[in-house]
Parts: C-alpha cells; sequence; structure tokens
C-alpha cells in the first residue's frame, strides 16, 4: 500500500460511538465505527497515524463530576478538531471499528467523557504517516510514555500479524502507577514471566512497566528501564533492531539519543498543537535536519509526521 | 429552491461566480484542499502568503485555542517565490477559479519584486496585499497602521501588479481603520480586505509566560465576527460606498448567515479562515446556504443586499 493510495482516502466521516469506557481514573477507550466510505478509508488505517474529531457540540459531564483542577478549562468552549492516534483498528464486513485510547484533562477530552454508544462524531483521515514497518528487521522495541502508548498498541498488533518473524518488546512509563493508560497491569506472577500489560500480551508481546515513584515495575523513567535492559541485551545485533517510540518530547529526544549512541534505527512519534491536521495551517512544525548539510527546514507534524526518523528531528 | 440561482457579482474587474473566497493562510495552496473540497466552486482562492525567500516561520507554539477562536503566530512560514513558481504554480493555473496570490514582506521593495514577478504570470488575477500580519518581526503590521507608509507601499505594488488586480488586507489593530482604507484606495487599491486578525495574548498561569511562542499571535474565528462585521460597515460607509470600491470582508464567518451579516454591512464577497480548519468544505456549504436566504428573501441579485443595512 503506498502513501498515495492513503491519502487519497481521507476524508471528513461521521462515525457512530460502540463504546466508551472508562478503564481508570482520567483514562478512557473510545470505539468508532465506521460504514461505507468511512469504513473503507479507515481500514487502511496504519499504525501512528492520527484523525481529527469534532468535539465541539459534545456535552460536558455534570459539573459535579469534573475534577476541581479541570472545572476552569472545562469552561472553555471548543472550537478546533482535536487530533487522536489508534490503539486498535478492525475492519470486517464492511465496517471499521477504531479504538482511541484517552486521557481526560481539558475541555473537549472531558466531553469526549459523554459520548455514548449511538452517538456521532464528525471525523477527519486517516491523516499523517504511520510507523514504517520493520521488514529487513529481527526485533522491534517499543516504548511509550504515558499516552503514547495508544499507537504502540496497534503497532504491537501490526507487526506481530504482518511480521510474525520479529520479536517485539514492549516498555510503559508513567507518573505513577494511576497514570498508566492500561486496563490494569497483570499480576506479579504475569510480571516476572515478563508479561506486565494485557494489552500488549493478548498479542504476545513481552511488556514491562516503569514508573518515576516506583509504585508499579521499575523505580524511574522509562528511558532508563529501556536503556538496561538494551545494556543486558549482548545478542542484538544493532542492524537487525529498530525502536519505535510515542510519549512526551523529553523523553523521545532521551530515546533519539539512546538510538544513535547504539546505532539502531528509531522512529519517533510527535505531537504539537494543530489546528486544521490536514497540512494547511502551518501550525504544528517540527524542526527537522537536512540530510548531508548544517540546513534547519520545518516539517510539518501532520503532514510529514507525526511518526519521524529520529535521526531527523531536532530534539 | 432555484438551484441556480445566480449570486455572481462584480469584483473589481472580475465577474464571479458568487461571493465566498476562502481566506490566506488557511487553504494552502489549493492542492492541499483536494481530498475535502473543490476549490473551483469557490468565488475566490487567496493562497497562503509568498515571501521574495522562503521563511521557515516562528518556534511552536504556533497556536493556540482560545474561547470561540484561535491565536496563531506562524510567522509567514512559506516556500518563497522561486518555489511558488515552480511546485505550486502549474498546479494553480489549472483551476478554474480566480486566485490571488497574498504577498507580504519585509520591506517595500521584497513586496514590489513578488507583484512585479508575478504580474506576467496568467494563472493569478491578483493579488492581496499583506500588510497585516501581527506575527512578524518586520513589515506585516507595522506597514498596515501607518497611513502614509500603506499609501507609498500601494502605490509601489500597483505600478509593479501591472493589470492584475490589488487587494489590500487591511489591519484591525488601528484606532480608525477607515483612515488606513482610504489611504490604500487612495493609492489605487481595487479592493479591500478585513479584517486580518487581532493582535492578542494568551497566558499560561503555572509559567507566567505566554503560550505562544512568539508570546503575541493573531486572534481569530467566531470571537472577532461581531467587531469584523462593524469595521467593514464603518468602511463602506465612510470610504468605499462613494468609490464603487468592493470589500472583501472576513473574521469569524463559520456559517451563511455570518457571510450574509457581512454582506449586508457593505461587503461584496466574504472569505472563510479559521472555519476551514475545523470544516475544510465549510465555504461550499456556505455558498449553499447564501442561495437559501436569497431564494427565502425573494432577492433576486445578491448586489441588492451588498450595504443594503437599514
Amino acid at each position: 500500500m503506498t502513501e498515495e493510495t492513503f491519502k487519497s482516502n481521507r476524508g471528513v466521516f461521521d462515525a457512530v460511538v460502540f463504546a466508551n469506557k472508562q478503564i481508570r481514573q482520567r483514562f478512557y477507550r473510545l470505539g468508532l465505527e465506521f460504514s461505507g466510505d468511512g469504513a473503507a478509508a479507515f481500514a487502511q488505517t496504519r499504525p501512528g497515524q492520527f484523525a481529527e474529531i469534532d468535539l465541539s457540540d459534545v456535552k460536558l459531564p455534570p459539573k459535579e463530576e469534573i475534577a476541581e483542577d479541570l472545572q476552569d478549562s472545562a469552561e472553555r468552549k471548543v472550537l478546533l478538531r482535536r487530533p487522536f492516534s489508534f490503539c486498535d483498528v478492525i475492519s470486517q464486513r464492511g465496517k471499521t471499528r477504531v479504538e482511541i485510547l484517552y486521557c481526560a484533562l481539558g475541555p473537549a477530552t472531558l466531553r469526549m467523557t459523554t459520548l455514548s454508544a449511538g452517538n456521532s462524531v464528525s471525523v477527519i483521515g486517516p491523516l499523517g504517516n504511520g510507523f514504517q514497518m520493520p521488514a529487513d528487521k529481527k526485533t522491534a522495541l517499543l516504548v511509550s510514555g504515558g499516552m503514547g502508548a495508544g499507537p504502540l498498541i496497534h503497532l504491537a498488533k501490526a507487526i506481530t500479524t504482518e511480521y510474525p518473524q520479529v520479536e517485539v518488546t514492549a516498555f510503559a512509563g508513567a507518573k505513577t502507577k494511576t497514570e498508566l493508560p492500561f486496563e490494569k497491569p497483570l499480576d506479579e506472577i504475569s510480571r516476572q514471566l515478563g508479561f506486565a500489560l494485557h494489552e500488549f500480551a493478548m498479542y504476545a508481546v513481552e511488556s514491562q512497566l516503569a514508573t518515576d515513584d516506583g509504585s508499579i515495575g521499575y523505580k524511574g523513567f522509562v528511558t532508563d528501564c529501556f536503556s538496561q535492559w538494551l545494556g543486558q541485551q549482548r545478542s542484538l545485533s544493532a542492524n537487525d533492531t529498530i525502536i519505535y517510540s510515542c510519549g512526551p518530547e523529553a523523553m523521545l529526544a532521551r530515546i533519539a539519543k539512546i538510538a544513535e549512541d547504539k546505532k539502531i534505527d528509531c522512529q519517533v512519534s510527535m505531537e504539537r498543537m494543530m489546528a486544521c491536521g490536514i497540512g494547511v495551517c502551518q501550525s504544528c512544525a517540527i524542526k527537522c535536519r537536512v540530510e548531508g548539510s548544517d540546513e534547519m527546514v520545518y516539517k510539518l507534524c501532520c503532514k510529514d509526521g507525526p511518526v519521524f526518523d529520529s535521526r531527523e528531528v531536532v530534539f | 429552491m432555484n438551484e441556480t440561482m445566480d449570486i455572481s457579482i462584480d469584483f473589481s474587474r472580475l465577474k464571479l461566480a458568487n461571493p465566498v473566497f476562502t481566506a490566506s493562510g488557511t487553504c494552502g495552496y489549493a492542492e492541499e484542499l483536494a481530498d475535502f473540497m473543490d476549490v473551483n466552486q469557490l468565488g475566490g482562492f487567496i493562497t497562503k502568503s509568498v515571501t521574495v525567500k522562503p521563511r521557515m516561520g516562528n518556534d511552536t507554539p504556533r497556536v493556540v485555542e482560545t474561547d470561540s477562536g484561535m491565536l496563531n503566530a506562524i510567522g509567514l512560514a512559506n516556500l518563497g517565490l522561486e518555489a511558488f513558481i515552480q511546485e505550486k504554480l502549474p498546479a494553480i493555473s489549472k483551476l478554474t477559479v480566480p486566485v490571488f496570490v497574498n504577498v507580504a514582506g519585509e520591506t517595500i521593495e521584497d513586496y514590489v519584486a513578488v507583484a512585479q514577478r508575478l504580474a506576467t504570470e496568467q494563472a493569478i488575477a491578483g493579488f492581496e496585499l499583506n500588510i497585516s500580519c501581527p506575527n512578524v518581526a518586520k513589515g506585516g503590521l507595522s506597514f498596515g497602521t501607518d497611513p502614509a507608509q500603506v499609501t507609498e507601499i500601494t502605490s509601489a505594488v500597483k505600478q509593479a501588479a501591472g493589470d492584475k488586480i490589488l487587494m489590500v488586507k487591511l489591519s484591525p489593530c488601528v484606532t480608525d481603520i477607515s483612515v488606513i482604507a482610504r489611504a490604500a484606495v487612495e493609492a489605487g487599491a481595487d479592493v479591500l480586505s478585513l479584517v486580518n486578525t487581532f493582535t492578542a495574548m494568551v497566558i499560561d498561569i503555572e509559567s507566567r509566560k505566554p503560550v505562544l511562542a512568539n508570546r503575541t499571535g493573531g486572534l481569530s474565528g467566531p470571537a472577532i465576527k461581531p467587531i469584523a462585521v462593524y469595521m467593514v460597515n464603518k468602511v463602506f460607509n465612510e470610504v468605499t460606498k462613494e468609490r464603487g470600491i468592493p470589500i472583501l470582508g472576513l473574521g469569524g464567518i463559520r456559517t451563511a448567515s455570518d457571510a450574509v451579516e457581512f454582506i449586508i454591512a457593505g461587503a461584496t464577497a466574504v472569505a472563510i479562515g479559521t472555519a476551514n480548519f475545523v470544516e475544510p468544505n465549510c465555504a461550499v456549504k456556505i455558498i449553499e446556504g447564501i442561495k437559501k436566504y436569497c431564494d427565502g428573501k425573494e432577492i433576486k441579485n445578491i448586489r441588492e443586499l451588498i450595504g443594503s443595512l437599514e
């Protein structure tokens, strides 16, 4: 499937909500179903691609249900669409179902929590370029920080389905246990067996957890957890390995450095405040190197990304 | 409804199929929108700014949402005149809709150079002189707030523009917009477009820093619409009506009713900006909505509506 084919399929589509489940505290998983042209367009969604969703008309939760620290921002009206990537895409019998992992932390995502089965939302997509698949690799290492886990869950599924010869290992980090965007970490025994998270275990992908405060898993940054693990892999060949990462920019910068030091290919999924998502507003600029020169250019997160080769990005 | 209703307008020396444009900076160079709308259905198209040299633009964040609006501080990021001609003009020349190139620069010579180079291009109907960008250190808004400079830059570009239509885009960030409007018209502007964005700021109260890397940005969206409508009406009454100069009205339009308000206030045509980000096809819906309004009010010719404010 070429990039051109994706682009010609994108459009503005209505999707119907089929699920909106609170998985823990502020984290939710929204399911949207597309029919007709929307189903055809979104069936081709690659991990790392995203969509722009119009939440301006969605109602807020009752005031008493809104956390105190979000009361002020809940008051703000929503004008622009919001970009979301997917943690799963399933297409069958002419329908396409996509799932979005999200955190309710502002006026738009708070509104999102009130969507229920049968509601309709306007979605533009699929947009941007997803992760390049590890066709010539033996090992894929997935490193996420906070909400960055979403597209990496989708990627774990795609790699294990399309490239079963590639061994995939995932690392997920957050500030603390309650800020891990997963349904629930698996029990101690599973963790000791290397399967900390159900979301990855369902694709037989081993996973490790890190929290800044050590409330679960490795105590410290996920980047340190990953770096230590990498240091212990004596048999890993840099050429046959690729790192995929999504999370806060400081974390991506650290992952990019680790990849550079170890000479491992690395793809990072970036984030910027966007207005349009389709390459016209020029808001979501990412400073990039021009190969073979000292020159810098701005690329657009929405159109040229959100996934970039880590060597390209100027962090 | 009469689907073939004529809502065509005279726009300086052009006859346009309908009065709806997309605003500069919200629709790229047209090709970006191909998957979402048929640009040829518009009355007119205005490109993202073109400057002599390529411009990288400002650091990020470049946008932030506000109540019923947004701030942007893109900083005139564009590929520059030569790349525009090489990479964008071939596709633009295939469009049937009249295309205006938004021209920006740091000096009068910059503006003149772009206009002169493009004046012979058949694919271009005219220019929109951007003397109202609030997000650049040099040029931009500093030209548009001083009547003497408006006169100088307008007449210089008018000379360079040959037979192309010259539209001058005004900033609302002035004490009396009619003074600037008069200076532009007397120096040769064929059309006035108003308003550009309002200089504004959003502060992050945790860090006590402005949210935008540029510190300030231009406020657009529904929040500015009533002020824009007022300014269009003021300029129409005080400057353009007696001279027969058309106004392209813009500022927060997202529905056909919004567009009709601007036309009643005195705009001959309107441009859709921020709303394109939310609904890339909204200009086409607005064209249909204007037809419906005219049909419902038994308005035979949309010209009856222009400046019809009681």
